[in-house]
């Protein structure tokens, strides 16, 4: 999304613009671009309209959702029931946390703090990564273990229940994985700035990249914050 | 929405060179996290409440404020051109029609079920 | 509603010191390397029309074995079996890999920074991946229709896609899902640059009726592609994990895949139509030489289609057992999007009215789109009318109803605007007769094929059968006879285009005497667009009378 260096071959303008970083002169911009906030902006928007195709994506996760529940309530709720409440509750502490940490770091940069913006964007990553953890190294391994994958034949509910909460864990496996996916990619973009960063790429001028995967990022924990209540709350009770 | 071209007026976005109050502007993220802090334990509250289960969705309005908050203070929407705030618009909007009419149909549907679901 | 956010002032200014390229994009590197590797929306736009050609002759070739099967009552190929894999590949491969990049990808990309007086896309990198991601998902289509089939039907219904189909699905579905992304990186960079790029003094009402249609198009593209993309995803987990989100054995639910299906594939109607729209603004003014009838209520219109076009997709599920009330609600929203479809005929015929019309290749295609969109589009609301659907749905009314809309709209438009823009895009003429003939015969082949296929779905002839009762046998042979003058009229172009990329005459700038940034650039365009950017200081269409005008070519 950040189309903001010039590409290969599209231009010779490459060789003879200064280099990126720097003052504020040596910003360089496409030639379609009048200026290189203008391209910056222009990127930015581009991030946003990204997010909103995400929102209809899981949309239609929702939607599902909504069927799924209507169809067999105290089934699915029955399901809702048995995740682990604790290991969801930490996982909303760890993200709404990581988000901020990476906005801070939006903050640094944009005064042009570039060492601060490392240690921001470490800790977003770390959060992160212990969520990962979290989740798939620890809830998913439990519900393996007590069989809750909705085609395990020795599913432990039986009854009147079942369908439902067969239905449920599909939702949750379905979901929480596509997350999980987001939150690989978002790991490995921050990843990707960190490294940018550590090189000297970006400075008070010139930070694009920092603020679209910032978005991106944050992004993924507003999914999250939709998922959460979705997942442990709505059905316990 | 009606907004006239700011560059021309006042510089914005990365190339801003006007100083920046570091410390206020943290402050005001740090705010934001206590607030998602607060939601959250509201949330998670208000879910022991014995609501009859075709209230629970209602649960989602602090989830829907907790996405507010992240998009506004986090994600900045504000900042930046128009059409940042009508990509986001634009969304929710389109959401919400997936959601409401796609569920016109099982709500307002005469279901007859299968007699037993299937145990593989 | 954008209206107010101001015209885009001047661009960076290109310097030959800076070695950027002022001379043709055509002579712009020769290399494989220089075209593979490039992101010049102009080169792009050109790579994109090499694989859309290859995609359409394969469907088209499809839709000709469907068509001699039909020949015989009993069916010629003998095998229900192969049957249903052909119309299966003949609407996969038409829809997702023809109808709907067609425009967009290929006219669109082209023309699109040069009617903005840019010079490029917002981004140019993107638009390059996008044509990666389409190819990789077209390879692995073809790749699954080739190795066996598909035998679902383009819509890939369940429980019949993921529990009882022994065809390939899965290749298929990755496939459609992968080039989804591609339509999406395509949408977003279409309405970032048009929100951003435009020329100074190009301000909202002063863009071409063809900017609008497609930042309509891009709104549906961006929004209604993600919804597809989840769709596939679960019919993908379901079929490997037998997990019951549709299957209503483990309390699923079926109907949810068609909502699903058809929250993306109603607006994609919209996307096929929407630039066919687009095109016919641009060709209708232009030969009849005379400002276009009103021009807000035109673009006004492309807008509530886009809009409208996601409230409607119920309608496709009137006999499926939904809710009574849904379906009510679905119908009447029906009823509504025609509107503003009905509007843009008025529209265009107010245009011809007293103008000084031209009658040269692209406009025939106009003329016949507007014809047969108007028949497709009418025939829809005996569709959208909840009990003329109980007797009409599952038949080839339904056949012949889309089929007036994305062959005899959709296509038309297409080599309509292929046609109008080919001296811009090759600076050569083709040659106006062949052009002319080809229009006709594809216009009187396309009638012969699909009307005998209203009657048929009227009498009660179902769709995707391979075989039928004897007493439909003269339509259909009438039908299957048509399609082969249809054939034989898509050759032609294929044919004299080519050929004059090497014979044809040289172009001018503007050879139709039409207005619009576009033809104020040479024939082909330099890389860079326009050496100098571009003032806008009129409104569209402001076409002089003739006797003022020029005579041109």
């Amino acid at each position: 999304m950040s189309d903001v260096a010039v590409a290969p071959g599209s231009l010779a303008v490459a060789a003879a613009a200064p280099p990126r970083h720097g003052s504020g002169a040596g910003v360089r911009h496409d030639f379609q671009y009048r200026d290189p906030a203008y391209q910056s902006e222009t990127a930015i928007a581009g991030m946003w309209l990204f997010l909103a195709t995400e929102v209809l994506f899981f949309g239609g996760l929702i939607l599902s959702w909504i069927y799924m529940r209507h169809g067999s309530r105290a089934g699915f709720d029955a399901g809702a029931r048995r995740t682990e409440l604790v290991i969801g509750t930490t996982n909303t502490a760890i993200l709404i946390t990581s988000s901020f940490a990476y906005a801070l770091g939006v903050i640094f940069i944009r005064a042009g703090d570039t060492r601060r913006v490392a240690k921001c964007l470490a800790a977003a990553l770390a959060l992160g990564l212990a969520f990962l953890a979290l989740k798939f190294g620890l809830e998913w391994r439990d519900d393996f273990a007590h069989h809750l994958f909705p085609s395990d034949p020795s599913f432990p509910m039986r009854g009147s229940a079942e369908a439902g909460a067969r239905l449920f864990y599909v939702f949750y496996f379905i979901g929480t994985g596509l997350h999980g996916l987001h939150m690989l990619v978002g790991i490995a973009l921050v990843c990707w700035i960190i490294a940018r960063v550590r090189r000297g790429d970006f400075s008070r001028d010139y930070h694009t990249p920092v603020i679209a995967v910032g978005l991106y990022w944050s992004f993924v924990d507003i999914v999250w914050l939709t998922l959460y209540p979705l997942i442990y709350l709505v059905g316990r009770g | 929405m009606t907004m006239p071209d700011r560059r021309e007026t006042a510089p914005q976005g990365p190339l801003d060179r006007a100083t920046i109050d570091v410390r206020a502007e943290a402050w005001r993220l740090a705010r934001a996290w206590g607030a998602l802090v607060v939601l959250g334990a509201a949330e998670l509250a208000a879910s022991y409440l014995p609501l009859p289960r075709g209230l629970r969705p209602l649960l989602m309005i602090p989830a829907a404020l907790m996405v507010l908050v992240v998009a506004v203070r986090f994600m900045e929407v504000r900042r930046g051109p128009a059409i940042v705030r009508a990509f986001a618009v634009a969304a929710m909007f389109w959401l919400i029609v997936l959601l409401g009419l796609g569920s016109v149909d099982p709500l307002t549907r005469t279901d007859f079920p299968v007699d037993q679901p299937r145990v593989k | 509603m954008m209206a107010g956010e101001g015209p885009v002032s001047a661009q960076r200014p290109v310097t030959v010191e800076a070695g950027e390229v002022t001379g043709s994009y055509l002579a712009d590197g020769h290399t494989l390397k220089s075209w593979l590797l490039t992101t010049d929306h102009k080169r792009i736009a050109l790579l994109y029309m090499a694989a859309i050609t290859a995609f359409f002759f394969i469907g088209g070739s499809a839709a000709a074995l469907v068509r001699l099967n039909l020949v015989v009552p009993e069916g010629l190929l003998g095998s229900s079996e192969a049957y249903n894999r052909l119309f299966t590949a003949h609407g996969v491969i038409m829809v997702w890999f023809f109808l709907v990049p067609a425009v967009p990808v290929t006219l669109g990309n082209f023309v699109i920074p040069l009617m903005l007086g840019a010079r490029d896309l917002a981004f140019p990198r993107l638009n390059l991946f996008s044509w990666y991601l389409f190819m990789v998902g077209g390879a692995i289509t073809l790749w699954a229709l080739f190795v066996g089939g598909v035998d679902t039907g383009w819509t890939f219904y369940t429980p019949l896609s993921t529990s009882y189909s022994k065809s390939h699905v899965v290749l298929a579905a990755v496939g459609i899902f992968i080039s989804g992304f591609s339509s999406i990186a395509t949408g977003l960079n279409f309405i970032v640059t048009i929100h951003r790029l435009r020329a100074p003094g190009l301000t909202w009402y002063r863009m071409p009726v063809f900017l609008w249609s497609l930042y309509s198009l891009s709104v549906l593209l961006v929004l209604a592609t993600p919804v597809l993309a989840i769709t596939l995803l679960l019919v993908l987990l379901e079929r490997l994990f037998h997990i019951g989100v549709f299957d209503p054995a483990f309390g699923g639910d079926p109907l949810l895949f068609q909502h699903l299906f058809w929250f993306y594939s109603h607006p994609a109607v919209y996307m096929m139509i929407l630039p066919g729209f687009g095109v016919v603004s641009e060709i209708i003014p232009a030969f009849a030489h005379k400002r276009i009838f009103g021009y807000k209520f035109l673009v006004w219109a492309s807008v509530a289609i886009g809009v409208i076009s996601f409230f409607v997709w119920g309608h496709h599920m009137f006999v499926a057992g939904t809710s009574l009330y849904s379906a009510v609600l679905f119908s009447i929203l029906s009823y509504l999007v025609a509107v503003p479809s009905a509007i843009k005929v008025f529209n265009w015929l107010g245009t011809l009215h007293k103008g000084y019309i031209r009658f040269d290749a692209p406009m025939l295609y106009a003329l016949g789109f507007i014809g047969l969109f108007t028949i497709g589009g009418v025939t829809g609301l005996w569709l959208a009318a909840l009990a003329a659907d109980v007797h009409l749905t599952q038949t080839y009314f339904v056949v012949a109803h889309f089929h007036y809309i994305m062959v005899g709209g959709m296509v038309s438009a297409y080599f309509g605007g292929l046609h109008y823009w080919w001296p811009k895009i090759t600076g050569r003429l083709y040659p106006e007769m062949w052009a002319r003939a080809a229009a006709l015969i594809m216009f009187l082949g396309f009638n012969l094929t699909f009307f005998p296929q209203f009657i048929l779905g009227y009498l009660g002839m179902p769709r995707r059968y391979a075989t039928y009762a004897p007493e439909f046998q003269v339509l259909n042979v009438l039908s299957s006879a048509g399609s082969t003058i249809l054939a034989a009229a898509y050759l032609l172009p294929l044919c004299y285009l080519v050929w004059s990329l090497l014979y044809g005459e040289r172009a001018p700038a503007n050879p139709w005497g039409a207005s619009g940034l576009e033809w104020r650039t040479p024939s082909p365009p330099p890389t860079v667009n326009f050496i100098e950017t571009p003032v806008v200081t009129e409104d569209p269409y402001e076409y002089p009378p003739p006797v003022a005008a020029e005579p041109h070519v």
